[in-house]
């Protein structure tokens, strides 16, 4: 390792590590995807420092632009604050995952540096002899040209996969038109006539404040079902001073 | 700068993939424009075509021994052998899932979409016609089995793993009743396995580092004639098992198939249990045979191990199910555990074996759970075993044609599953694995008890209110369960047609 | 500023220098404004009139967006094939074999497109 390969070393790998356990521990499901973005952008930047810039750029935009969208796209989904739940079903199944997990780390580890120790690396120089980007469409056009194209196969089948998954097909006529709309609204039962707006003749423009009826109740349709009904206190209602 | 060239493709050698993948296309055209009510035919048909053509291009490629695309797909005798049994097996299996009369609409939901136990969900169940997406998507699947097998370097193998089970965990999904079932299974199918595919990948990575190339030939060589420390080599040979141990369902990879074998929808179970156990295998057998065979004195007592584990698990935890396809499933597990005592057995007998196995079991398998589909209620396939109790009385036919099957599962002579597990075992004898046999005779007799226990409730017990009805099975079906049937007491009776064809095939091309 | 690292050092440099605007930026804007903010009643509410707050502040997304966020996902992919494709496809003696396995790399995400605009997942509804 040159100096500078070196410095950046040194300063983006606690930075990749930092991002892979606060991934792991933070509470919030958005925290962790920020933390795996940390991670990532820190991953794209080492493979540029190894003479992979194409594949560096490719990480930077495809997983930390594309796939962490997705991530979020799914996050929202569930509900952001839908925080772990912290039951085990499987009793000790954390302290075993933490147990396993570690010693298979260690395992891999002590073997990568037992087997790597002294070895340099070869093959760099020719592999980039005509440039990077060329060095890997030589490959991918010619060696793995199947490879190529059965991703495309894979893509394929996973949007097909998404779509029947994620999307309701709706038939003609499931939906109510205009027409059927208005015939519902004149239908016997129905008012047809505009519902009296919130607020008016109150002290009050909240949407949650009744509209009052000539004899001085409260018009119950003058505000949707779903909000609970507010008076106002004469403070509220008051006059509100925007200076200091 | 040096010149590219193009590289060539032996056309004919790959023009099964070529078909199934260009047929999978065509059926997503097929979604986006042939009317609603046409689809299913016209979709269920040109499924069944583009099988049996790559059926027909592989049986005129029978004696193809090559490997082209520069070396990445291997075309030799296992890979024919082997895609044909997949394309077989598939045609079977895709009979299963065209079934629309059991059930009105088919055994897959009509729009996975639509949330579990709403009124929409109410009504789409009831009578709307099934997804018909399913057979695109199985031949995006069957099409990466066939390149799986023919993968001759862990780049393509790595991504034919990835088409073939993504489709598959997509079908999972897609029952018609219990869908919650179905979806969790489909969730933890996809989990692990892109858990396991990692491991695959990691796997990848090490073995590339230690033999700087990726293709068997070169790991084959490298194994040989490096001086280096193989540490990388083993490390990588051990993440690679992972991964494709995790397909064939092997302990203790094997948590996941009780759950997905029973959520998935029944015809795709079968598909699983007979396609991806013939492609997960032949890879393993690729892997292990080309690329990794100067490894075998290091590999081979770790892999009996997990072997021993398979078929002892799988066997005693069968012992104790009351669900049919959970029953299934460990059965499934412990099979498994006879295969890879074949893939130990080593040489061309082991090889050989094996994938008799390999072909014996998908036809079994297939009539299995073609029975399955049968017996149902009101809500659905009645899987508790307990409901098959006196089915022997009422509907004789059905209930002797399990008896069959499970008696052939039990290996019970004049039964396919007699030849293949005596294939196995004999060639595990002669390269010496005796401890594999004796854990496997052992664990034979186990697993004999939960099918016979299902056979003794089927025909001396008395029907009661509870005994479900079996459903007159419609054409496909029909024609399904009598090839499953009929396969399984033809390898029975006759084993000498297939023997003779994988002993022809038994020879890997480096 | 030499070697393979050294390419990047003007990259850096930049980097460098935006942190530093913007520090400078924000640093300046904080010492000179005036700090006398007005604090009336109700000024921290969320609203000063109409409804109370109810419940948290998140709303769950429609699965359906998620097709949206694949499909930016599938040409993303589809776009970083394209890069290395863009170099060598002018080469001779190999031009139109490569632009062939572009085009059916492309035409088969193609169809993706085709499936979900006659599944009308693309209008909005």
């Amino acid at each position: 390792m040159s100096g500078g390969e070196a410095t950046l070393f040194w300063i983006l790998a606690p930075l990749a590590v930092i991002g892979a356990l606060g991934m792991v521990l933070a509470r919030n499901a958005v925290h962790s995807a920020l933390w795996l973005v940390c991670t990532m952008l820190s991953l794209g930047v080492f493979y540029v420092a190894q003479a992979g810039p194409f594949i560096g750029m490719a990480q930077i935009i495809v997983y930390t632009g594309a796939i962490m969208m997705l991530f979020l796209f799914v996050l929202m989904l569930v509900g952001r604050d839908a925080s772990d739940s912290l039951i085990e079903t499987l009793r000790g199944q954390r302290v075993a995952a933490i147990v396993l997990g570690v010693g298979f780390a260690g395992i891999v580890g002590a073997g990568l540096s037992r087997a790597l120790a002294g070895t340099g690396a070869i093959g760099l120089d020719a592999a980039n002899e005509n440039g990077n980007l060329q060095g890997i469409a030589q490959l991918l056009f010619t060696k793995y040209v199947f490879a190529f194209e059965v991703t495309s196969a894979l893509l394929i089948s996973a949007a097909v996969g998404a779509m029947i998954l994620a999307h309701v097909e709706r038939a003609k006529g499931e939906k109510p038109t205009q027409v059927d709309r208005m015939k519902a609204r004149f239908a016997p039962g129905s008012y047809p006539g505009p519902k009296a707006g919130p607020g008016i003749f109150a002290t009050s423009d909240s949407v949650a404040t009744p509209a009052r009826l000539p004899d001085g109740t409260f018009a119950e349709r003058s505000i949707s079902k779903i909000l609970p009904v507010r008076e106002l206190t004469s403070e509220e209602s008051a006059l509100k001073g925007t200076e200091k | 700068m040096e010149d590219l060239k193009a590289p060539s493709i032996d056309y004919a050698a790959v023009a099964p993939i070529l078909i199934l993948f260009g047929a999978a296309c065509l059926g997503v055209v097929v979604e986006a424009f042939v009317p609603r009510r046409a689809r299913h035919a016209v979709q269920l048909t040109l499924a069944l075509l583009a099988t049996l053509a790559g059926l027909v291009v592989v049986i005129t490629q029978a004696s193809t021994r090559v490997t082209t695309a520069v070396g990445a797909l291997a075309i030799d005798g296992p890979a024919v052998f082997l895609q044909g049994a997949i394309l077989v097996l598939a045609l079977v299996s895709l009979l299963l899932m065209g079934e629309r009369k059991l059930e009105p609409g088919g055994a897959f939901v009509p729009q996975a979409a639509i949330t579990v136990g709403s009124e929409a969900d109410e009504r789409q169940a009831a009578r709307a016609p099934g997804l018909t997406e399913v057979y695109p998507i199985s031949l995006f699947a069957i099409a990466g089995m066939l390149l799986f097998v023919a993968a001759n370097d862990l780049l393509t193998m790595f991504i034919a793993l990835e088409v073939f089970s993504l489709p598959l965990y997509l079908l999972c999904a897609l029952a018609r009743r219990r869908r919650l079932l179905s979806q969790e299974a489909a969730l933890k199918y996809f989990l692990l396995g892109s858990y396991a595919s990692a491991f695959f990948l990691f796997g990848v990575a090490l073995v590339y580092g230690f033999v700087g190339a990726v293709d068997l030939a070169s790991i084959h060589t490298a194994a040989a004639e490096s001086d280096r420390d193989p540490l990388l080599l083993y490390a990588g040979l051990a993440l690679l098992s992972i991964g494709l141990l995790f397909k064939t369902a092997a302990v203790p990879f094997h948590v996941w198939t009780p759950d997905v074998y029973q959520g998935a929808p029944t015809p795709v179970t079968a598909f699983m249990a007979a396609c991806t156990k013939v492609a997960a295998f032949g890879a393993l057998l690729r892997v292990l045979y080309v690329g990794f065979n100067g490894l075998s004195w290091d590999f081979t007592p770790i892999l009996g191990v997990v072997a021993v584990l398979t078929m002892i698990i799988g066997a005693v935890l069968a012992v104790t199910q009351t669900d049919i396809k959970r029953l299934l499933a460990y059965s499934s597990i412990a099979n498994a555990g006879y295969l890879l005592v074949g893939v130990l057995a080593s040489g061309e007998r082991g090889l050989a074996s094996t994938m008799f196995y390999l072909v014996a079991y998908g036809f079994s398998v297939l009539a299995a759970f073609a029975v399955v589909t049968l017996v149902r209620d009101a809500d659905g396939e009645a899987g508790h075993l307990s409901r098959w109790a006196g089915l022997g009385r009422r509907s004789p036919l059905i209930a002797g044609l399990f008896t069959f099957i499970l008696l052939a599962f039990a290996g019970i002579p004049l039964t396919s599953g007699f030849i293949s597990k005596f294939a196995v075992f004999a060639a595990a004898m002669e390269g010496g694995q005796t401890w594999l046999v004796i854990a496997g005779v052992i664990s034979s007799i186990v697993l004999a008890f939960p099918y016979l226990r299902v056979v003794v409730m089927m025909w001396l017990s008395d029907p009661s209110d509870a005994t479900p009805t079996v459903s007159v099975p419609g054409v496909l079906t029909t024609a399904a369960l009598a090839i499953g049937v009929a396969m399984t007491l033809l390898l029975g009776v006759a084993p000498s047609l297939l023997l003779d064809l994988t002993t022809g095939a038994a020879e890997f091309v480096q | 500023m030499e070697g393979y690292l050294g390419s990047y050092a003007t990259l850096g440099l930049l980097l460098l220098a935006g942190v530093l605007f913007f520090t400078a930026a924000f640093g300046a804007n904080r010492v000179l404004r005036p700090s006398a903010p007005a604090d009336p009643f109700g000024k921290r509410e969320p609203y000063e009139c109409g409804l109370d707050p109810v419940g948290g502040d998140w709303a769950q997304a429609q699965i359906r967006y998620y097709v949206y966020a694949y499909l930016y996902v599938l040409f993303a992919v589809e776009s970083v094939f394209l890069f290395p494709w863009a170099v060598v496809f002018d080469r001779p003696g190999f031009g139109v074999t490569t632009v062939v396995e572009m085009a059916v790399f492309v035409a088969v995400l193609a169809l993706g497109i085709l499936y979900a605009w006659r599944k009308n997942v693309l209008r909005w509804s």
